[in-house]
């Protein structure tokens, strides 16, 4: 689905190429989330079928990643969908097709152009054809309203939704892949996103039964709760008979951590999306580490374009290593290099026929663990190159010392020369932003010093941007004389000097020493219960709650000896890799007792989450 | 005679306790005619109106059932219910003659329907009930009906009307109250609908019908309380067309979240709403970042930019924003500059930082003119060092480096002078700089510029076994075996100690 920005960028208008996506790695959870995939791809061909006859879709250009983690190219052509563009002002490129079906986000400057679209259709010359909006995730009066406004409603035949708010990435994680669902709601006071995610968790209990227990910290997490419960109100009678697989829902709100995703990651999967960052489970690496290595002429025409590949634990190496920290994954690599060497080896031992057919039936597994491991072995270098610099290292370094509470309140050294060599604004502002969480804000001084100091290098037009990072409480000014932050690394010990990479015993080792916060407080509710922190929840933002959604008696869970329970994480406003490596990491413990499955607005790293909040202003052109 | 009618006689005599049951029994039995016979008294049943007969009927069709091996039970139980429901209707009471067939030919739901329309929904109701209907199909649509009739029962209170209605209908299923407040409102009784729109879950049902009514101050409560932000947006959208600005503005400011989402439509929509709601609110601050913002986006001449930016200041000093009015004016202030270098040097100065200019002037050469941006900007002096080598580096001007390096001791050290040169590959430089370096950067130092003999001697005079390590990594066993050997021997020498 991805062909279609591509496809997009080399000036052709249409899409040929087919999606690629299995959905294997999605019932290798404990919940099995090919149900909620399933659901998707029913949805979507009831609608197709509704607008009989040949199709072209117009794509909001955003939706095409997601979509591509529920559908392929296969099943629209299946239903008969011959061509699709992209949604741009103008006039729509011909195609002789019976239907046009614009695939938008509710967005009125989507509608705009969806009216511009419509009225310029030649209506002399070419033939009569259909119109249809399929809203994603939900339609929307106001958008409406718009194209009535613009005289074009009564264009559309069907006007309908496509209510894809969860999305399954993996076998335990789902995503709304809502870009700025974390600038909406704490800068903007716009809980649209909230909704949409409540409605998504409606769908999720629908499919895998009621979920008995809520708990939930932060403002957001409240406002979603209410909605869950208001919704289930509105539905009476439809009770839920299906047998309950959650037994938790947490709601979290992301401004309750602010830490976690500024802090450089340092998992496997972290650091790929640190530095290459992975859009809808994809990522794009320089080529030039790809390279075939037997062929000697193949140097000549070395690959431009980037290459590209799909990370999920459908790929069993990647399984096995993406949540390890990434000191740990070259012994891995070495280990499985080993033993896939020595597995082609056999074939020397195969002496009868029997062996050698054994080893042959082997031999495209084996060809495959091939390829996944040279591959990861390359990303790895990639990333090693970056990980070894002395700057990662001196970045870190500062970054650690902030996290353990070394010299928060005063202008940081290495900041201040970096600032003045212009490495990049957001690598920064993440470390302003960090020092400032870590310190409970930052004093005047040292707060306005910082931010001349950024005005005068970066360009005074970045002065919004650090209005939005005071709004959204990554940069403040310390109030109280107190600096809370030291009290909350204590008592929920996010800071742990004897970190172990290789063989971890606790959720520190995901950033080398720093637990996140987030995962703190999952790890706390499950064992020993809330009621032993009620003091760190206190000062964390937004009031912290629990409520009970009442089963009917027959679907009250009675546990097996030994049975995990599980737990559904929801981060609203963002996780980072990081993060679900912790709580993978919690689910796998001997003796933890809950397993957990991980839902979001959006996966986020520090970059692209900062990059978010900022305003971009630009000078006019002359 | 019908085998129907002998198994009558038969169960008459039976209850006799006659033995002639057993004759007409075995009579029937022997023609192979008793299902029929069964067949028959059930049937006769459902054109009888006595109740008394139907009765008998039945149980001789009863007392038939139980000398045969597989009769159907379903006719039976049927006929019975039907009757059931048919002795309901014929009671003097209710008083619809209709025969069995007649009852078929229509179906229940007709049946229901003229019940209904006869508001005989008590009786309705009950039918629902003993033939297990639907809730949907049966006793919800006849609750609804039944409340829509009662709306229009003016002789009573709305608080009784609408008390009596969610009494009986509470929350079952398949009830729209949204309906039946329609209904109350076309029947001119407002304040009613409102009332029942309180018992509707559905708050995308509620707020249509409170617009439609002009309720728009309550929609919008509704609209918000559900969470649907284009529910919101479509309340807030009807209000603003239908009040003046002024009470329009007033509105809002009572509830904030339909205030941050009416911004967020005017940031892209009205612009200039936008600011007349900040002013509203007295919102310096954003005010400020509002002009800021348009001096980018809507202006276009120097001027036009700094008149912008000149009511951000002003409104960032209303806001108590020193920090962000001194950086404003320090703006406009180095907008102007800009725009004379840009005249008196014919190059493109304006846009850029102030970090940018100060390095494009040095790169060009003008290092006064850079002396006095920096001067006057206050810019740290650290950072003007940093800035100036590496333009001077990217200029390759060595001598001025040299220069302004012992113009005064510097504040950055001399690490910085060696990392650039060796940027621009110019060892010979680098050289003269890591002399320079102090006592605890000298190793990184001569590393850097690939005299890792120096390097080694320093770390083992310092007697530092990182740096040791450090200067042993970057040896080649080909070229630098010496050394290494050097740092062998010193650290095997320090173990012993």
């Amino acid at each position: 689905m991805e062909s279609l920005a591509e496809s997009r960028e080399r000036g052709c208008h249409v899409i040929g190429r087919a999606w690629r996506g299995m959905a294997a790695h999605l019932s290798s959870g404990r919940v099995n989330l090919t149900a909620l995939r399933e659901a998707g791809r029913r949805e979507l061909r009831e609608f197709l079928d509704k607008c009989a006859g040949s199709k072209a879709i117009v794509w909001d250009e955003y939706l095409t990643g997601p979509f591509g983690l529920i559908a392929q190219y296969s099943l629209l052509k299946e239903h008969e969908v011959e061509k699709m563009f992209t949604l741009k002002a103008g006039r729509l490129p011909p195609a002789d097709v019976k239907n046009i079906i614009f695939f938008v986000r509710p967005r009125l400057e989507l509608m705009d152009i969806i009216a511009e679209n419509v009225l310029s259709e030649d209506r002399v010359r070419s033939p009569l054809r259909d119109f249809h909006i399929l809203f994603v995730p939900r339609r929307s009066l106001l958008c409406e309203q718009r194209l009535k406004d613009q005289g074009v409603l009564g264009s559309f035949i069907h006007r309908e939704q496509y209510s894809l708010d969860l999305i399954p990435f993996d076998g335990d994680l789902l995503s709304m892949e809502s870009e700025s669902a974390f600038k909406e709601c704490y800068l903007e006071n716009d809980q649209t996103s909230l909704y949409h995610a409540a409605k998504g968790l409606m769908t999720l209990q629908a499919l895998y039964g009621t979920i008995p227990q809520i708990f939930g910290k932060g403002d957001c997490a409240r406002h979603v709760a209410n909605m869950m419960i208001r919704m289930k109100r509105e539905f009476p009678g439809g009770q839920n008979s299906i047998f309950p697989v959650f037994d938790t829902l947490l709601l979290l709100d992301r401004n309750v951590d602010l830490l976690s995703p500024l802090a450089t990651q340092l998992t496997y999967e972290g650091l790929i999306d640190e530095i290459y960052g992975i859009q809808n489970t994809y990522v794009k690496l320089p080529p030039e580490k790809f390279l075939p290595k037997k062929q000697g002429e193949g140097g000549k025409d070395l690959p431009t374009e980037p290459k590209k590949l799909q990370l999920n634990s459908a790929e069993e190496l990647y399984a096995e290593i993406r949540d390890k920290n990434f000191n740990a994954v070259g012994s891995v690599l070495s280990k499985k290099a080993k033993i896939i060497s020595a597995a082609f080896e056999e074939r020397h031992h195969a002496k009868t026929v029997g062996e050698i057919k054994q080893f042959v039936s082997q031999l495209p597994h084996m060809q495959a663990a091939r390829s996944s491991l040279a591959n990861h072995t390359s990303i790895a270098e990639l990333i090693k190159d970056i990980t070894t610099s002395e700057d990662f290292f001196d970045n870190l370094t500062v970054e650690q010392e902030f996290m353990s509470g070394i010299d928060t309140d005063k202008v940081n050294n290495y900041t201040e020369d970096c600032i003045a060599q212009k490495h990049p604004l957001i690598k920064i502002l993440r470390l302003v932003c960090l020092q400032s969480v870590c310190n409970s804000g930052l004093k005047q001084k040292v707060l306005d010093h910082y931010k001349r100091e950024i005005l005068q290098t970066y360009g005074y037009e970045h002065i919004l941007t650090l209005n939005n990072l005071e709004k959204a409480g990554l940069l403040k000014l310390q109030t109280s004389s107190r600096n809370n932050y030291p009290t909350i690394r204590k008592t929920m010990r996010l800071w742990m000097d004897d970190v172990n990479e290789q063989n971890p015993n606790d959720i520190s080792y995901v950033y080398s020493g720093y637990a996140p916060l987030s995962v703190r407080l999952a790890q706390l509710l499950a064992r020993p219960g809330w009621r032993s922190i009620e003091e760190v929840l206190k000062i964390l933002p937004g009031p912290h709650f629990e409520e009970r959604q009442q089963l009917p008696t027959g679907l009250q869970k009675k546990r097996q000896q030994g049975e995990n329970r599980i737990t559904l994480v929801f981060f609203l406003g963002g996780v980072t890799y990081a993060e679900i490596a912790a709580l993978r990491f919690l689910s796998q413990m001997e003796d933890g007792g809950t397993e957990y499955v991980i839902a979001t607005t959006k996966l986020i790293n520090g970059t692209n989450w900062i990059k978010s909040l900022m305003e971009k202003l630009e000078p006019p052109p002359f | 005679m019908a085998p129907g009618a002998l198994l009558l006689e038969a169960q008459r005599e039976y209850e006799k306790e006659s033995q002639k049951a057993d004759e007409y029994l075995r009579e029937i039995k022997d023609q192979n005619l008793l299902s029929e016979a069964v067949r028959q008294c059930i049937e006769a049943a459902g054109y009888e109106h006595e109740p008394e007969t139907q009765k008998s009927l039945l149980r001789a069709a009863s007392f038939g059932k139980c000398f045969l091996d597989k009769f159907p039970p379903e006719s039976f139980v049927r006929t019975c219910r039907d009757l059931r429901v048919l002795n309901a209707i014929w009671d003097y009471q209710i008083g619809i003659p209709l025969t069995f067939a007649q009852y078929k030919q229509l179906t229940i739901e007709v049946l229901l329907d003229r019940l209904v329309l006869r508001r005989l929904y008590p009786l309705a109701i009950r039918i629902c009930e003993y033939l297990r209907l639907s809730e949907f199909q049966g006793v919800s649509r006849i609750l609804a009906h039944w409340a829509c009739y009662k709306v229009q029962q003016k002789d009573k209170s709305d608080e009784e009307v609408a008390h009596a209605i969610n009494q009986k209908l509470g929350d079952t299923p398949g009830i729209s109250y949204s309906e039946i407040a329609a209904r109350a409102y076309d029947c001119g009784r407002t304040e009613l609908a409102i009332k029942l729109l309180e018992y509707e879950p559905r708050s995308g049902e509620q707020v249509p019908l409170l617009l439609k009514m002009k309720k728009s101050q309550l929609a919008l409560n509704k609209a918000i309380e559900s969470g649907d932000t284009d529910l919101v947006y479509t309340v807030v959208l009807h209000l603003k067309n239908e009040l003046n600005r002024g009470t329009f503005f007033m509105t809002l400011q009572k509830q904030p979240v339909a205030l941050s989402l009416y911004r967020q439509f005017c940031k892209h929509q009205e612009l200039e709403t936008l600011k007349d709601l900040y002013n509203q609110d007295d919102d310096h601050q954003e005010l400020g970042n509002f002009h800021v913002h348009s001096s980018y986006s809507s202006e276009k001449r120097i001027e036009g930019r700094v008149a912008a930016l000149q009511n951000a200041v002003d409104e960032y000093y209303k806001a108590k924003n020193e920090f962000a009015a001194k950086a404003t004016e320090d703006q406009i202030k180095l907008l102007r500059m800009q725009r004379r270098l840009q005249d008196d040097l014919d190059k493109p100065y304006v846009d850029y930082s102030l970090h940018d200019t100060v390095y494009g002037l040095i790169l060009d050469g003008n290092h006064k003119r850079a002396e006095h941006l920096y001067r006057d900007f206050r810019v740290p002096d650290k950072r003007f060092w940093w800035l100036k080598i590496g333009a001077l580096a990217e200029r390759e001007d060595w001598e001025e480096m040299e220069k302004f390096s012992k113009s005064k001791k510097s504040p950055i050290g001399y690490l910085p002078f060696v990392e650039i040169c060796m940027k621009h590959h110019n060892r010979h430089e680098a050289r003269k700089y890591a002399a320079r370096v102090t006592p605890e950067q000298r190793v990184k130092a001569h590393i850097l510029v690939g005299e890792l003999d120096q390097a080694a001697d320093a770390a083992i005079e310092h007697k530092n076994e990182t740096e040791m390590n450090l200067v042993l990594s970057k040896c080649t066993a080909a070229t630098d075996s010496s050394v290494a050997e050097k740092i062998n021997r010193a650290k095997a020498q320090s173990l012993k100690k």
